[in-house]
Formats: C-alpha cells, structure tokens, sequence
C-alpha cells in the first residue's frame, strides 16, 4: 500500500487541498474580490475607499485580537462552528471545475449539483450555529433571519440547477445530467451554454441568487448591523470573527466560479485551442494553459462581482425580510422556472 | 513575521464603536460626516460597527451622565483588548455648557483611561479624522505590548 506512487498521489491531493484550488487560493482571491467589491462600492459612492488589500488588514487584525467567549455560551460550538462553514467552502471549491481542470479527474462522479447545494448550506448553519450559542438576543432576531433567506435561496437555485441538468442532458439525450464536471464536459465539446436561447432566464436568475446567498447588501438582513448590531455575530471577536469574514469572502468566489463553471464552462477549450495554434505541446502547453485558465477564471470571478455584488449594493437600499423571501419566490424563481420549461421543450 | 504582520494590520485597520453618553447629538452628526464621501475615513480603513465586540476604537460625546455612567462602563468592558478610547467634544474632557449639573458624572477620564481627546464644540471633521489616526498609533502600540 506504501508504495511511492501512494505517497506522490497524497501529496499531490494536500497540494490540492492547501494551495490550489483549495485553502491559499480561495484565501487570497476571495479576499481580494472582496477588496474590490469594497473599493468599487466607494468609487460608485464618489469616495476614495479603502485600500484593495483593506479585508487582509481587517483579518489579520481579528487573529491578533482578544477573544471573548460569552459566560452564556457553548465554548466548543462558539469556536468551531466557524472552521467547519470555512472547511465546507474549501471542499466545494474542490468540487467546482477550473474549465478543463478538475481535481477529482479520474473520479467524474465524486460530486454533482446535489452535494454542493448541500455544501452550500453548511456555511449558513454553521453561523447560524455559533450565533445561536452565544445566546445573545440580536443572534436570535439574526438566526430567523437568516434562515428565511437560506429558505428563500435554495428554491431558484435548485430551480437553475435543475434547467442546466435537463438541458445539458437533452443534448446529450441521457436525461438529466447532475454532475458538474459532466456538465462543463459537454461545454468543452459544445460551446457554454450561456448561447442557448433556454438558459438565459436561469443565468439571470443565478446572477440574482449571488448576493442573495453570500448575504450582501440589499439581501443582507440577517446580518443588518445597523438595526440588529450584525445579528449572528453580534457576539463574535477576535480570530472566529476573522473566519466567519473570510468565509464570506471566501462564498462570494464559490458562487462566482460556480457560475462561471454552469454557463461560461466552454472558455477552456478555446484556450487551449489558442495554446496550441501558438505552437506549445506537451507538458508546457498544458501548464500554460492551466494558468491561463485560472487566470481568466479569476478576471471573471471579479467581473461577476462587479456586476452582481458591488453595483447592486451601491444602487439599493436594504429589503425587509418578507420583501427578500417575496422577491425570490417570486421573480427569481419565476425566471429559473422559465428556463426550466424552455430545456424541457429543447430550446 | 506574523506578528509584524498582526501590528501593522491593527494600525490599517480600526473599526469604530460609538457611544453617545448624553451628548446634544452635534458631535455624534459631525463623527457620521467623517465617514461621508467629502471626508470618507474608510479610506484609513475605518468601518463603524455595530457591536462593541468588532470594535477596536471606542468614541464616546457627550458628557457622561449619571444615567449613562454604568452603561458607559460596561459598553467599553465589552470591547476586546487591545482597545483605544477617544473622547470627541469638549463634553467628555470638562463637561464643557454642562459642567456644575446635577446630572453629569464625567469627566469621563475620572473612570477610565482616556487615549486621545479631541476638543472642541463640535471638533471639525478634520480634527476629528487626526484623533482617530493618532489612536491607531496608540492602538498598534498596544499590540505591540501584547505578549
Ligand atoms: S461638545 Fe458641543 S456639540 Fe459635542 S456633545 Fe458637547 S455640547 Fe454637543
């Protein structure tokens, strides 16, 4: 079992795990994107704004600070439920295809939708859970909140999940199809799927459903620090409190790249297609490639922020929580459903 | 390294916490003008929060009533080390048009220590953002001290 190919394969997986497109990546780009999404809203506010670097200033400065542990609340919870939202993040992050790269290449199966609809949801209990610990009263008001909008969340996201599935296996004349290396699988082969007439409704409402689950601006009443002190983590200092910020910076890149892998999935054949007609082959040509990737990857992740992050936050005031739960039943849903009734008739 | 990197991050990064102590709500406008567009303090990284828990800068106007005084206390207690406390206005250093009234406790720095005083009724903005700097100085020190 020891054998050396053991031991390359292991370190080849902590490489994955650690650095990329696992802890270090998401770390650094997540904050990053939350950097610009907060010099953006500045800029569009006619202010100056903090620096790109400010949310890396803000973390570190939460790992040097004191902890308080409230005499009311369960230390073990209070501590740990903020690892366990950032560890389910970095997993899904895993499970997300970089266009023609995939970690889990020879297990194609390993995850579909399903598994990161469930991952998606660890995150929010797991501040749900560390919040309710701490037994303060704004936790309790944010806990309600917060688990209206998961609630008012899923449904479209199931809903756009769903339309990629079916249309993706009527192509493929199999069904639905859920795996999501499956699904930018046929992307490569085909072309994204942003150019069917069908998933234009679902990319929308996917672009609405990203500020809604990372809980930013206009959908961010379960953390409203100005009426409800932050709810959830009205309680939270030092280091838990740097890692429930990370986490959320850290969502913002999951949900981009998520998007990016369900509609935009075709760019990597292009590049490499480019790579090639330049004349690189073998194992250049594939690095080249990779890094390429990633780093279009990256300027569309910030691209996406841009648009469904930063501007909506500049140009809207925060909804109530029956008005958050009534938009996305409603209008979100509705356009998911579109979709949905659109790569059911093979449009 | 990590800990230089801690130090200079607490210097980049104060966020701040306010507590109006009986002030005549002058001060407690003018510290929401610091961070308006034409002065906008978040560009030294300064953020309000909402909760004395994400606080590293205390900022408290008004004169410290005798109703205030404990809650006062107790709010700056909250705020987990290392912690600056500014007072803004001429009301928490002397008690300032108030001074002599049955209902003031203050000065504030009779109970806690005080790091910066910004004076004035109300101070400018300008004055206001020079306080603060000055206190994440302190507060790096602060940090520095720390183990
Ligand atoms: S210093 Fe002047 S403006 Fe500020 S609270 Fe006191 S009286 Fe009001």
């Amino acid at each position: 079992m020891f054998t050396p190919a053991f031991f390359t394969t292991a370190l080849l997986y902590l490489g994955y795990i650690l650095i990329f497109p696992g802890f270090l990546f998401c770390f650094v780009i997540g904050l990053l994107l939350c950097g610009i999404d907060r010099k953006a809203v500045a800029r569009m506010q006619k202010r100056v704004g903090p620096p790109i670097l400010q949310p890396f200033y803000d973390f570190f400065k939460l790992c040097g600070k004191e902890t308080i542990v409230p005499a009311a609340a369960s230390r073990t919870t209070f501590m740990l439920a903020p690892l366990v939202g950032l560890a389910a993040l970095v997993v899904i992050q895993l499970f997300i295809p970089v266009f023609n790269f995939r970690v889990f290449r020879n297990l194609p199966e390993v995850a579909d939708m399903i598994v990161i609809l469930y991952l998606l949801l660890i995150p929010a209990v797991s501040v749900m859970l560390g919040g309710a610990a701490t037994g303060s009263p704004y936790a309790g008001i944010g806990l309600s909140r917060e688990m209206v909008t998961v609630l008012a969340v899923e449904l479209p996201l199931v809903m756009v999940l769903l339309s990629v599935a079916k249309a993706v296996g009527n192509e493929l004349g199999t069904g639905l199809v859920f795996s999501l290396s499956g699904v930018v699988d046929y992307q490569a082969a085909h072309g994204s799927l942003i150019g069917h007439i069908s998933m234009i409704p679902a990319a929308l409402a996917m672009l609405l459903i990203i500020p809604g689950e990372t809980g930013n601006h206009p959908f961010d009443a379960a953390e409203a620090e100005t009426e409800i002190c932050e709810g959830l983590l009205a309680e939270y200092s030092g280091a838990p409190l740097g890692i429930y910020k990370l986490s959320h910076a850290v969502k913002m890149l999951t949900l981009t790249s998520l998007f990016v892998a369900l509609f935009l999935g075709g760019i990597g054949t292009g590049v490499e297609h480019l790579v090639a007609a330049v004349g690189l082959t073998g194992a250049v040509a594939g690095a080249v490639s990779l890094i390429l990737q990633v780093l279009i990857l990256v300027l569309l992740c910030i691209v996406l922020t841009l648009v469904t992050i930063s501007f909506v936050h500049a140009v809207t005031a925060r909804l109530k929580i029956e008005q958050l739960f009534k938009y996305y039943w409603t209008v979100v849903t509705g356009l998911a459903l579109i979709s949905l009734v659109l790569a059911w008739y093979g449009f | 390294m990590f800990k230089k990197l801690i130090e200079e991050s607490t210097g980049k990064s104060p966020w701040l916490f306010h507590i109006n102590a009986g002030s005549c709500n002058g001060c407690d406008i003018e510290l929401v003008s610091v961070l308006t567009p034409r002065y906008d303090a978040e560009r030294l990284g300064f953020k309000l929060s909402g909760t004395p828990r994400h606080a590293d800068i205390v900022v408290v106007t008004g004169p410290v009533t005798q109703q205030s005084l404990a809650r006062v206390l107790r709010t700056i207690e909250q705020v987990p080390e290392p912690r600056c406390i500014v007072t803004m206005g001429s009301c928490p250093q002397s008690g300032n048009v108030f001074r002599g009234s049955y209902a003031i406790a203050g000065p504030l720095s009779k109970y806690v220590h005080v790091d910066v005083d910004v004076a004035g009724c109300t101070p400018k903005p300008e004055a206001v953002i020079d306080g603060l700097v000055k206190a994440t100085e302190i507060l790096r020190e602060k940090r520095r001290a720390m183990k």
